[in-house]
């Protein structure tokens, strides 16, 4: 069996979903983090496997995965200076006390 | 100051603007200036009187044969002024000073795309020797009064001012009475420089509104707020014809400017070839006529209906026969609207200078406070009407100044004898004023128009001073008017008695003073004209007869002010002599009175120096009537010739004369003092001697007392024949409004509210629901959709999926439709 | 089965189960060691794909720096060692519902599309199941990278971007068309990382808490 793009995006495809369900379902605001971790290595693994399977992406892809790495790592600092103060706040990461915009 | 000197006139219009300047800084400044305001506008009316002084130096120093004329007039006798009345060659030997005259365009109107201005407004200066004499006399007067006024309304100074009259308190008006003051003083010398109709107009209504102003003064009071109204508006009556006059002119003549005016109406002395006209300097009238070639012509004739006007190029009439044949390309008017012009023009002057019928309003005008009686009604303003008559004289023809005449003698009469019952010192006063009006007017009419004029200039003088000196012993009497209340008073104000007598003097004509000189020339006047026109004799008795009355009245009120026991303790008790600045203006008024009209010899009644000087002025074509004028040329030579014995030898008077061996001048002036001292000794005799008791005399005129109290019944008549009648129409139309306007208007106004009721629930019910229906819907949809926004985060993302797998979902369900 | 496709396998699956252990797991800390070992698999799937620069930045920069962040977050964070905060029953069944939907979505899309790249008919060889790493040369990307971040893009005259033609004797046949590359980018990403760890910083600074912990 040859292993084809399309193997590649349904790894990509079960850790988006693996991402989005952890954003979802975790209470703790690090574990949101996490889910979006997730959600970031999943385009990474796409856009690497595109440019390892287009000519015309090789270097490209590549390079967007290298922008992406350093974008996740900023919004992880930044994520996590934000979840600290939301805790200095209200003396919890739990997201579901952050409701302050019900409608 | 070289132009001033180049054209002197400027002087003038600098003096005029000087009050202006004085009032609009007064309405700027208002209150605020207290008595410097007051202060700022004696300034400004003696600055003005200084520049008349030297106008009128600079205006003897250029006028080259002014002696050599005189003299030479005189001492050729009665012989040569015949000659001379129809020789052109008057002019030049009487010197007369060529005016001083400008003007600007004020309001232009042009045909379109023509530079040549189709009509136009001008304003402009003319000053002459009328209007030097005029300004001295106004701005003299002017400046004495405003002084005295400094005083006499001291009390308006108080930020607030008890009126005891209105039982009012309020605040004090002393700046705004200086105010009136200026803007009043502007008008009048505006009105005596001006040298067109329209800007006599003009001038002519804004006297007016300062009357109106200063009569309603205190216009708290009922009284006074009712006599301005009634002075308005009978000078309203008069300023209609005022107006019809003028758009008559207007219409035929195209210009307001006096002179050319004149020039149009009457025949120049030379044609535009330099022929002498036959009828130089007259009205000529016309008849149209066709000759036997069919040739078009106009024939001169005394009875024509036509007046010729001159415009433009003129031709010297053709010679036939017995008379003149005029071409019939020449521009003509009626002649019977030249007299609705002429008689228009004298309306005004018949309201402004309370002439009969309109006379009705002066006495009422006494309600202003005294200087304004004295500035006002007595001295200048209602002299604007006289001057006016003097200054548009050439356009009047004879009927029109026969009407003159006799409504000048119907006035001096009527007000002298109304004058006789009055207990009210100012009253006196003002129907005395009223009676001297009617002496100029009558001698205007006479022809007399040196005369006229002259006893204008001498009646301000004295007829000012006699009104400070009344407004002195008002002011020194705690305002008490009635004369009843006083007696004398000599004891507590002495120079306000002395004063008072020199104008009392002055104004019976006692020799030396100088109402003499004056009345002399008219009375002269009238006789001249009545020798030649005895059906008009009335015209000589009227004023003669009324020279005694004056004298009467006039010594009744100095005796009973100031002679005799008081008559009321309380009065007499609190009576105070006033303060300086108001006696100084009566002394400088009282020197005036007297020596105004002096000549080189004092006791010359024909040597004044003022009427030779006036003379000057006199409009030339005075020398030149014929017919009925020849009246008034020949008085006009009588006085000219000083004493020449001229009287027509047919005359019925001519037996008379001959046996007294006296000339008409001697005549008249003998019994004009005759008279004059009849009516002084039966005043003496009534009210001082009391050898006449006047209540006796009272009760035995009861009837007559009675008539002469209630003015002729003037009042009453204008009440019933217009006051009611006016009344009634007002009433009409009050209905008329209140039934069928209101009824109109109100039931427009229901209907509009019955719509608005219908369209108010058309908005309420379909447009407001339908708005209301939008934001219910809107608003439910908002609500429900409310519960989505949790503000719960995990909520929102998997809203997301959702929203992923939806989108997903219909995409792909589209592309399967889309095949 | 070739050796690519074993380890793909291995490290597939390796890798989505690790990522559905973080999921699943109710420990914060047991879920960032689960995380670990996705980031892990995931670097060893870049280096799978010839793309050994990038799977090294992956290894230093997740592993290495973003995991240790956000296990310092979990210390700085929690309350005590062993708080769990439970979603409720229903909530998982839905949530597992639309993720399941999603990913059975994605499987679909993934299979049913065409992935033939748009020079199919090019000399390089290629087909949507033939990989292209059977070019040594093909894996060291470094220098490619490097000179692209710099600014310089090297394109050969056969379309493909890194490849060189070469004879039989494996020369370079071509020399390449150099075109612009991603400085700008670079430099950009660069200058967003200074601001980033500058307001991170700002944040996250220590305050002093007033007031009840109640407000």
């Amino acid at each position: 069996m040859t292993i084809a793009v399309e193997h590649y995006l349904l790894v990509g495809a079960v850790l988006f979903v693996a991402g989005v369900v952890c954003m979802a379902i975790k209470r703790n605001a690090i574990g949101v983090l996490m889910g979006v971790e997730l959600v970031l290595n999943a385009a990474n693994i796409n856009f690497v496997a595109f440019a390892r399977y287009n000519p015309l992406f090789v270097l490209e892809g590549q390079v967007m995965a290298l922008f992406t790495i350093v974008l996740a790592a900023a919004e992880a600092a930044i994520a996590l200076a934000i979840v600290l103060n939301f805790y200095n706040n209200h003396l919890t990461v739990d997201v579901d006390a952050a409701e302050d915009l019900k409608g | 100051m070289h132009d001033l000197i180049a054209d002197p006139g400027l002087l003038y219009v600098t003096a005029t603007v000087l009050p202006l300047v004085s009032f609009v800084l007064l309405f700027v400044g208002g209150r605020r200036w207290g008595r410097w305001g007051a202060y700022l506008a004696c300034a400004a009316i003696i600055g003005s009187f200084v520049l008349s002084v030297v106008g009128f130096g600079i205006y003897v120093q250029t006028a080259p044969h002014h002696e050599h004329s005189q003299t030479a007039a005189a001492s050729q006798g009665a012989g040569h002024a015949h000659a001379g009345a129809h020789s052109p060659a008057t002019e030049t030997t009487r010197g007369i000073q060529p005016p001083w005259s400008g003007s600007i365009y004020w309001a232009v109107v042009h045909y379109l795309g023509e530079s040549e201005p189709a009509a136009a407004l001008r304003l402009g200066y003319y000053v002459d020797g009328l209007t030097v004499a005029m300004f001295l006399m106004i701005t003299l007067v002017a400046s004495s009064i405003h002084i005295y006024s400094l005083g006499y309304m001291a009390e308006e100074q108080e930020e607030w001012v008890e009126d005891h009259q209105a039982h009012v308190r309020r605040r004090g008006r002393f700046t705004r009475f200086f105010m009136y003051l200026s803007l009043f003083c502007f008008s009048m010398l505006n009105l005596v420089l001006a040298d067109n109709l329209f800007q006599i107009f003009i001038s002519w209504e804004l006297v007016g509104i300062c009357s109106y102003l200063l009569i309603g003064y205190y216009y708290e009071r009922r009284s006074a707020a009712n006599a301005a109204n009634k002075a308005f508006i009978t000078n309203r009556v008069g300023d209609a014809g005022f107006i019809v006059g003028l758009l008559i002119l207007w219409t035929y003549v195209g210009d307001f400017n006096v002179q050319h005016v004149f020039d149009t109406v009457r025949s120049p002395a030379v044609d535009s070839h330099g022929e002498p006209m036959p009828q130089g300097r007259q009205f000529v009238r016309v008849t149209a006529e066709v000759d036997s070639d069919g040739h078009r012509y106009y024939r001169a004739d005394d009875q024509g209906d036509q007046v010729l006007l001159f415009r433009g190029h003129v031709h010297a009439p053709e010679k036939v026969q017995d008379t003149w044949h005029y071409e019939a390309d020449m521009p003509t008017m009626p002649y019977w609207l030249l007299v609705v012009a002429g008689i228009g023009l004298f309306l005004g002057c018949v309201g402004k200078s309370a002439q009969f019928p309109l006379h009705v309003w002066l006495p009422d005008a006494m309600e202003g406070p005294t200087p304004v009686s004295a500035l006002i009604h007595a001295a200048t303003m209602v002299a604007a009407g006289v001057y006016l008559v003097g200054r548009v004289f050439p356009v009047f023809v004879p009927d029109v100044l026969l009407l003159i005449a006799y409504t000048g003698g119907l006035t001096l009469f009527v007000a002298a004898t109304i004058a006789i019952v009055q207990t009210d010192i100012k009253r006196v006063l003002a129907y005395s004023t009223v009676s001297q009006l009617g002496y100029m007017m009558l001698a205007l009419g006479v022809g007399g128009w040196v005369a006229g004029l002259f006893h204008l200039l001498t009646h301000a003088f004295f007829k000012a001073l006699l009104f400070l000196c009344s407004g002195s012993v008002i002011y020194g009497c705690h305002h008490e008017q009635d004369m009843l209340r006083m007696g004398g008073l000599y004891a507590r104000m002495k120079i306000t008695a002395w004063t008072m007598l020199v104008g009392v003097l002055a104004i019976a004509g006692t020799p030396l003073f100088s109402g003499w000189y004056s009345k002399d020339a008219i009375l002269v006047q009238a006789l001249s004209f009545v020798s030649l026109n005895p059906r008009h004799f009335l015209l000589f008795l009227l004023p003669l007869l009324t020279a005694g009355i004056t004298a009467f009245y006039m010594f009744r009120l100095w005796l009973l002010t100031f002679a005799g026991e008081p008559r009321d303790r309380h009065v007499f008790e609190h009576a105070h002599e006033s303060p300086w600045v108001m006696t100084g203006p009566l002394v400088l008024l009282a020197f005036f009175s007297v020596v105004v009209a002096w000549g080189p010899n004092p006791f010359d009644v024909q040597g004044s120096w003022l009427e030779h000087f006036l003379h000057q002025g006199q409009p030339a074509t005075l020398d030149h009537e014929k017919g009925y004028e020849l009246a008034v040329v020949a008085s006009q030579a009588a006085t000219r010739e000083r004493g020449g014995n001229y009287l027509a030898r047919d005359s019925w008077l001519y037996p008379l004369f001959e046996k007294a061996a006296l000339g008409p001048h001697d005549l008249a002036g003998a019994l004009g003092l005759l008279v004059a001292a009849i009516g002084t000794l039966l005043a003496l005799g009534v009210y001082y001697w009391r050898v006449l008791d006047a209540e006796e005399a009272r009760r035995q005129f009861a009837r007559v007392h009675a008539f002469l109290m209630e003015k002729w019944y003037f009042d009453a008549l204008y009440s019933v024949a217009v006051v009611r009648p006016a009344g009634v129409v007002a009433r009409a139309c009050r209905w008329f409004d209140l039934y069928v306007i209101d009824g109109i208007v109100d039931n427009a106004a229901r209907a509009t509210v019955r719509l608005s009721q219908w369209d108010g629930r058309f908005d309420l019910g379909i447009v407001d629901g339908l708005v209301n229906l939008t934001a219910d819907i809107v608003y439910a949809v908002g609500r429900s959709l409310r519960a989505v926004q949790t503000g719960l985060l995990r909520n929102y993302i998997l809203f997301l999926a959702v929203a992923a797998v939806g989108l997903f979902a219909l995409l792909s369900y589209l592309m399967a439709l889309a095949g | 089965m070739s050796a690519e496709a074993l380890f793909f396998w291995l490290l597939a699956v390796t890798t989505m189960g690790c990522a559905i252990a973080v999921v699943v797991t109710q420990n914060i800390v047991r879920a960032a060691v689960w995380l670990l070992f996705t980031l892990g698999g995931v670097a060893g799937l870049f280096f799978l794909l010839g793309a050994d620069f990038v799977g090294a930045t992956q290894i230093m920069v997740y592993v290495g720096g973003t995991l240790v962040l956000i296990v310092f977050g979990v210390m700085l964070t929690a309350q005590s060692p062993f708080v769990t905060m439970r979603a409720g029953a229903g909530e998982w069944g839905l949530t597992l519902v639309v993720g399941g939907v999603l990913v059975g979505l994605l499987a679909g899309v993934l299979f049913l599309s065409p992935w033939t790249g748009p020079q199919s008919d090019s000399a390089a060889p290629q087909s949507r199941s033939v990989a292209l790493g059977s070019d040594p040369a093909r894996s060291q990307t470094v220098r490619d990278l490097g000179l692209v971040l710099l600014g310089i893009r090297e394109v050969h005259p056969n379309g493909s971007i890194p490849v060189p033609i070469r004879d039989a004797d494996n020369n370079p046949q071509s020399v390449p068309r150099r075109e612009i590359g991603y400085l700008l980018p670079f430099e950009l990403a660069s200058v967003h990382l200074v601001v980033v760890l500058v307001a991170a910083a700002y944040l996250a600074r220590a305050r002093r808490r007033t007031g009840s912990p109640s407000s």
